[in-house]
């Protein structure tokens, strides 16, 4: 089972309009996905198209080799952050990591002596702080989505637009966390951001969408960063 | 510059992702108020008819007079509960070039359109047009409609500005509230004075000297200047917008934790109604509903229809209450439900234990109506049956079909985000459903049968909830793509 993710003929449209049209992609077990495009490119609706939350008009998402639409095992496995709408946002951020420990059966010391490592990414904001999460900024909250997808141990992670938010210290440590992840664990990572130096420092291939499509799908090298800077600014 | 600001209201109306039903809203509601103002009409032409029943022995005008001043009291309170603070809109205004007088001469314009400002002179004008004309002349008449609508005017911006000072900090609340229990306390208890004498005196002297009128207007003058300094000093972000600033601590439910998954998730929803203000309002209400059967039990003669509907609704005034809103309650993280590792079967199941837990309540709640006789409270009981088995399941098929999203922030009083046709069709089998089945052994003279039979298909249901569930489920996989994408549009 070398294929993590396969997307096989996915397509969706708005009202006549194509936003994903992905004929074939597979997603290695291990791989790092960097997703890069601009606004309107299909990024977010590929995302929900993966994690289920959308129907695709045709075609299927394939998650070890099952249909997302038609099983719930993926869920065991694949854990994201998308926007604010995946946080529950009455809850402290604590009662909120114990509730998602609790799903994977991790009892609240498990998941507190976990968090410990995530002392310097939080850099004491999120933590014991007596807010709830809606109170929070919204980089803050950021890290509460990340941090709440990692402590599941997930096979696959997916992120939004992880970097957008947060300050650069924590964008450095989260660009080595993805890093890690996917070389040490080798965990499916597919991380999409509009920051062109975050995305090919971090991942092993790049894909780029316009308007639906997966136009280019690259192996990052030395090289990766200026072809994709030549491209989007051909663009404008 | 607040002809602007009107048409860019009018615009976000018109604009606004769901119009159409909005406006459909809008109508019913409409037509609500209408059928609520011709009431205060109806009642306020005959009202000098009731004041001679009720105090035959006193003249018209001093026991209008001596009414009056209660009436403003009691408006004020209704205000304070009910009044919505029309703050956010001016958000995307602040960092322009715009005066802040202008805004809050908008803010102040906008805010006095409610019914609240229209019933004390739909109320008293009949009466004033009737009795007060004819007795002490014009002059008299325009007095008193200048005093009530200084009064009126008094009493909305006081409310408003109070409610802004409560929203920054809640002992002005006790403060209020502290101040009018004693001034009741003061008139009812130790007679130390009297509202009504006072009452009295106040417009008595009016119709001795018209002028006097000036005073209420000049009163609501002050007091609009004190609402307007007080906007002007504090239009700023997070005071407008009520951020509570204590610190929120982590609580757990213990009893829950027994029930698995599905504990943990209706711990979640618990810390949802108590932490959020409309779930939390909509509970509040639902413990008013248990003097319900007070109105139909009082009457020496009440039938067994009154108690089925009484027991219904207090034994399930959540189910219906809260559930009739489902799964809007969690639209702002419906996304993050679907992808996390919970079982739909739990998610379900965290809702019936939520409905029992809080009907059981209130039925141990309505155990003091064994006062009225033990059928009311056998007749409870199987009504409590009857909502656990028929009405959590109804409630939730048409959880299934509601695809609105509702923001927890805002107040429940006339708020009508989240209100489609789901929650009408709703409402038709949820009160006729137990009447149907009572209504021809009824006729055949047969009552208690008819009443077993309610509980026992309450019982059926209840025996048989995992067939139904596993059918609600199966809706669900279905609709979910759709609830989820209606749930993301704001």
């Amino acid at each position: 089972m070398n294929n993590m993710i396969e997307i096989l003929n996915l397509k969706k449209g708005y009202n006549g309009v194509t936003v994903v049209n992905i004929p074939q992609l597979s997603i290695k077990r291990g791989e790092s996905i960097g997703l890069v495009g601009n606004n309107g490119a299909g990024k977010t609706t590929l995302f929900r198209m993966m994690l289920d939350l959308i129907r695709p008009d045709a075609g299927e998402v394939l998650s070890k080799e099952k249909n997302v639409a038609n099983t719930e095992e993926w869920k065991d496995y694949t854990t994201s952050y998308l926007d604010e709408g995946f946080l529950i946002d009455y809850l402290t951020p604590e009662e909120y990591f114990h509730f998602i420990g609790g799903l994977h059966n991790k009892n609240k010391a498990q998941i507190d002596s976990e968090l410990v490592q995530f002392t310097e990414f939080f850099n004491g904001e999120i933590l014991k702080k007596g807010k709830y999460i809606r109170d929070l900024s919204k980089g803050n909250q950021t890290k509460v989505g990340i941090a709440a997808s990692l402590i599941q141990n997930p096979e696959v992670l997916m992120l939004d637009e992880p970097f957008a938010n947060i300050d650069p210290s924590t964008q450095i440590r989260l660009k080595n966390i993805v890093k890690e992840l996917s070389r040490e664990q080798q965990i499916t990572t597919i991380v999409s951001s509009h920051d062109l130096n975050h995305v090919t420092e971090v991942c092993d291939r790049i894909l780029l969408m316009e308007k639906g499509k997966i136009i280019k799908d690259i192996a990052t090298n030395s090289n990766t960063l200026q072809e994709l800077e030549q491209y989007f600014s051909v663009l404008s | 510059m607040t002809l602007t600001f009107l048409i860019h209201q009018s615009k976000a109306f018109w604009r606004s992702k769901n119009t159409g039903k909005s406006i459909a809203m809008r109508i019913v509601m409409g037509i609500l108020i209408l059928y609520l103002l011709l009431n205060v009409l109806v009642v306020a032409f005959f009202i000098d008819r009731i004041l001679e029943k009720t105090y035959p022995n006193q003249e018209i005008i001093p026991s209008f007079n001596s009414l009056l001043m209660y009436y403003f009291l009691i408006d004020l309170l209704m205000r304070f509960q009910m009044q919505e603070l029309p703050t956010l809109a001016v958000r995307p205004y602040l960092h322009l070039r715009i005066n802040k007088n202008q805004l809050i001469n908008y803010l102040s314009l906008t805010s006095l359109g409610t019914a609240f400002n229209l019933s004390p002179l739909l109320l008293t004008l009949p009466f004033l047009i009737k009795v007060i004309l004819p007795e002490h002349g014009p002059a008299t008449f325009s007095a008193y409609i200048l005093a009530i609508t200084g009064m009126t005017l008094t009493n909305h911006f006081f409310s408003l500005w109070l409610k802004r000072k409560v929203n920054l900090n809640a002992m002005w609340m006790l403060v209020f509230f502290g101040t009018l229990i004693l001034l009741v306390s003061l008139d009812f208890y130790f007679n130390l004075f009297s509202i009504s004498a006072l009452s009295a005196q106040i417009f008595k002297s009016l119709i001795n000297t018209p002028l006097y009128c000036l005073i209420f207007l000049l009163l609501a003058g002050i007091i609009y200047l004190i609402n307007y300094r007080y906007l002007k000093n504090n239009l700023y972000l997070e005071e407008l917008h009520s951020a509570d600033n204590s610190h929120k601590s982590s609580t757990e439910i213990p009893f829950l934790g027994k029930f698995g998954m599905a504990g943990d998730l209706a711990a979640n929803e618990l810390k949802l109604i108590l932490r959020n203000k409309r779930p939390r309002s909509v509970t509040m209400m639902s413990l008013f509903f248990m003097f319900y059967g007070l109105i139909f039990y009082n009457r020496p003669d009440f039938s067994v229809y009154p108690i089925i509907f009484c027991g219904m609704f207090m034994t399930g005034i959540f189910i219906i209450n809260y559930g009739q809103f489902m799964f809007s309650w969690q639209s702002a993280h419906f996304d993050g439900i679907l992808v996390s590792k919970i079982k739909t079967k739990d998610f379900f199941r965290a809702k019936f234990l939520l409905f029992t837990m809080f009907s059981t309540i209130s039925f141990l709640l309505t155990i003091p109506y064994v006062y009225f006789g033990w059928r009311v409270l056998a007749i409870h009981f199987i009504m409590l049956i009857w909502n656990l088995g028929v009405n959590t399941l109804l409630i939730l098929f048409f959880a299934n079909r509601n695809f609105r999203r509702i923001d927890l922030s805002k107040g429940s009083a006339f708020n009508w985000e989240g209100v489609g046709a789901s929650q009408w069709i709703l409402s038709l089998p949820l009160l006729l459903g137990p009447f149907i089945i009572f209504l021809p052994f009824n006729l055949l003279d047969y009552p208690e049968a008819g009443i077993v039979t309610i509980g026992l298909i309450g019982l059926l249901f209840i025996v048989t909830r995992a067939y139904w569930v596993n059918k609600l489920i199966e809706q669900f996989q279905e609709k979910r793509y759709t609830i989820a994408e209606g749930f993301r549009n704001e």
